[in-house]
C-alpha cells in the first residue's frame, strides 16, 4: 500500500468507518510508515477539532421562537385548529403523533435534549481531569513509593482490582501521588507519575477494549498480541491498553508517537 | 444537542448567513410537517430532517442563488499527498483552542460546498457514512472521498493555528 492509496482509508479509520481486510491492511501500513501515522493523528486532531467547533453553535432563542409561532409548525388552537388538522392531518396515520412529539421534544423542550446529552467514552472522560491534577485541582494523595500508592489505591477499591505501575524513571518521572475518580458510575484509579520534563497519569479501570474511544486509532502489536488505541483529547495525548479486564490509558502531553512506543514496551500480555 | 441546535448548525455553514439559516430552519419544519406521511417511525429523524434541509438549501438557495459559494478554485488542485502529510502536524499536535471555533468557521466558509458539506454532516453532524450520503444523495465512496479532499483543505487553512510538538 502506497501513502497515496492510504490516504482516504485514513479518512475513513478516523470516522470509524474502516472494517475487514482494508482495515487491517492500513494498520499494517500505519505501523511502518510515520508521515501516515502523523497523517492519521493529524485528522484526528482535525475531526475533533471540528465538531468541538460545531458544538459551540447554538439555535438562537429568535429561531425557537420563530417556529413555535409558525402557525404552519404550531396552529393555534381555537382559531383555526380544525382546519390545521384538515390541512396538515389530513388523516390519521399511525406514524402522526410519533412524528409531531418528535418535532415538540425537539423545538419546544430542549431542556430534554440537554439532559439527554451525548455521553463521551470514558476514556475521554477521564482526560478532563489530566490538567486538573496537574494543577493541583483535584486531590490526590502523595506517597513515598510506588508500592504505597498502589496500595492505596488498591484499597480505594476494596481490592478489586489493581493500578497498573509502571517504572518510566528512564524518562525522567517518578509516582508522586494517587487518586479515585468516578466518571459515569466507574470507579477509575490515577496514579500520576511527574518529572522535571513532564508528567504521566496513568488512568486504571475494570472494562473491556469496547471501551476504547469509536474515534481512535487501533494498532496492533504482533508481537505481543496485543490492540493499543491512541486518542487525544485537546493537547492530551493517550494510549489505551487492556491487560485482562483491566483497563490502562496513558496520558501525558508528550508526542502520541512516544507515548505510544513507551506503551507498547510497558504493556503485559495477558 | 438538539435537532434544532444541528439543523441551525448545519444550515449556518451552508448558507454562510444567521438570518437566512433561520428562514432555512424555519422551511425545514415547515416541510417536515407537510411530509409528515413519509418518515418512517423508528428510523433516524435528525437525518431526515437534515436531508429535508438540504434538498431545500439545494433547491432554493442555491438555484436561486441568493448567495454565491467562495468555492475557492486553487484548493481544487491535485496535490502531492506526501508533501500534504509532510505539512500535516505532527504526534502530539495540538490544535490551539483560543480562536480556533472562529478559524474553523472561516476555513468550512472558504472551501467547495462540495467539501463542506460532507465534513458539515460527519464531523459536526456525527452522522455516518451511509447517513451522509442518503441526506446529499450520492455514493458513500463519494461521502469518504470528498472529506479525505475536505480535511485536506481545512488543515492547510488552519496550518497556522496548528503547533507541532517542535514548538512546544
Amino acid at each position: 500500500m502506497t501513502c497515496g492509496e492510504a490516504q482516504e482509508l485514513i479518512t475513513a479509520l478516523v470516522d470509524g468507518e474502516l472494517h475487514g481486510a482494508a482495515r487491517a491492511l492500513l494498520e499494517t501500513h500505519l505501523y511502518e510508515c510515520a508521515d501516515c501515522r502523523t497523517a492519521l493523528a493529524a485528522g484526528q486532531a482535525l475531526k475533533q477539532a471540528i465538531g468541538g467547533a460545531g458544538a459551540q453553535l447554538r439555535a438562537p432563542a429568535a429561531l425557537r421562537a420563530r417556529i413555535l409561532s409558525d402557525p404552519r409548525i404550531f396552529p393555534a388552537q381555537g382559531r383555526s385548529g380544525r382546519r390545521w388538522r384538515d390541512y396538515l392531518w389530513p388523516m390519521p396515520p399511525a406514524l402522526r403523533p410519533a412524528l409531531a412529539v418528535a418535532i415538540l421534544l425537539a423545538v419546544a423542550l430542549p431542556a430534554y435534549y440537554f439532559m439527554d446529552y451525548r455521553r463521551e467514552p470514558v476514556a475521554v472522560a477521564a482526560l478532563a481531569s489530566y490538567d486538573l491534577f496537574l494543577q493541583g485541582k483535584l486531590p490526590a494523595r502523595r506517597g513515598a513509593n510506588a508500592d504505597e500508592i498502589a496500595a492505596q489505591l488498591t484499597r480505594a477499591v476494596g481490592g478489586r482490582f489493581h493500578p497498573m505501575g509502571f517504572d518510566f524513571s528512564a524518562m525522567g518521572l517518578r509516582p508522586v501521588a494517587g487518586s479515585v475518580r468516578e466518571i459515569q458510575g466507574r470507579k477509575i484509579l490515577v496514579a500520576i507519575y511527574q518529572g522535571p520534563d513532564g508528567a504521566i497519569l496513568c488512568y486504571t479501570f475494570l472494562g473491556s477494549e469496547e471501551d476504547a474511544p469509536p474515534n481512535s486509532a487501533r494498532f496492533f502489536d504482533s508481537e505481543k498480541k496485543m490492540n493499543f488505541y491512541a486518542f487525544s483529547r485537546g493537547r492530551v495525548n493517550a494510549v489505551f491498553h487492556r491487560e485482562g479486564d483491566v483497563i490502562c490509558i496513558l496520558a501525558s502531553e508528550i508526542s502520541m508517537a512516544e507515548l505510544l512506543a513507551v506503551t507498547r514496551s510497558k504493556a503485559r500480555p495477558s | 444537542m438538539t435537532h434544532l441546535d444541528h439543523l441551525y448548525r448545519f444550515a449556518s455553514h451552508l448558507t454562510k448567513d444567521q438570518e437566512q439559516a433561520q428562514d432555512l430552519v424555519q422551511e425545514t419544519f415547515v416541510r417536515a410537517i407537510a411530509a409528515h406521511e413519509q418518515f418512517v417511525p423508528g428510523t433516524n429523524l435528525k437525518a431526515w430532517l437534515a436531508r429535508i434541509l438540504y434538498n431545500f438549501f439545494v433547491d432554493h438557495y442555491q438555484k436561486n442563488k441568493r448567495w454565491s459559494p467562495l468555492d475557492d478554485a486553487s484548493d481544487e488542485g491535485n496535490e502531492d499527498w506526501n508533501r500534504g502529510a509532510a505539512e500535516n502536524p505532527g504526534p502530539g499536535t495540538q490544535l490551539l483552542g483560543k480562536e480556533l471555533g472562529a478559524h474553523i468557521s472561516d476555513g468550512l466558509a472558504a472551501i467547495p460546498e462540495t467539501f463542506r458539506t460532507p465534513l458539515l454532516l460527519v464531523d459536526m453532524g456525527d452522522f455516518s457514512y451511509e447517513e451522509a450520503a442518503a441526506i446529499i444523495s450520492c455514493p458513500v465512496g463519494t461521502i469518504r472521498s470528498r472529506l479525505s479532499r475536505g480535511r485536506k483543505l481545512m488543515a492547510r487553512r488552519l496550518k497556522a493555528y496548528v503547533k507541532g510538538p517542535e514548538q512546544k
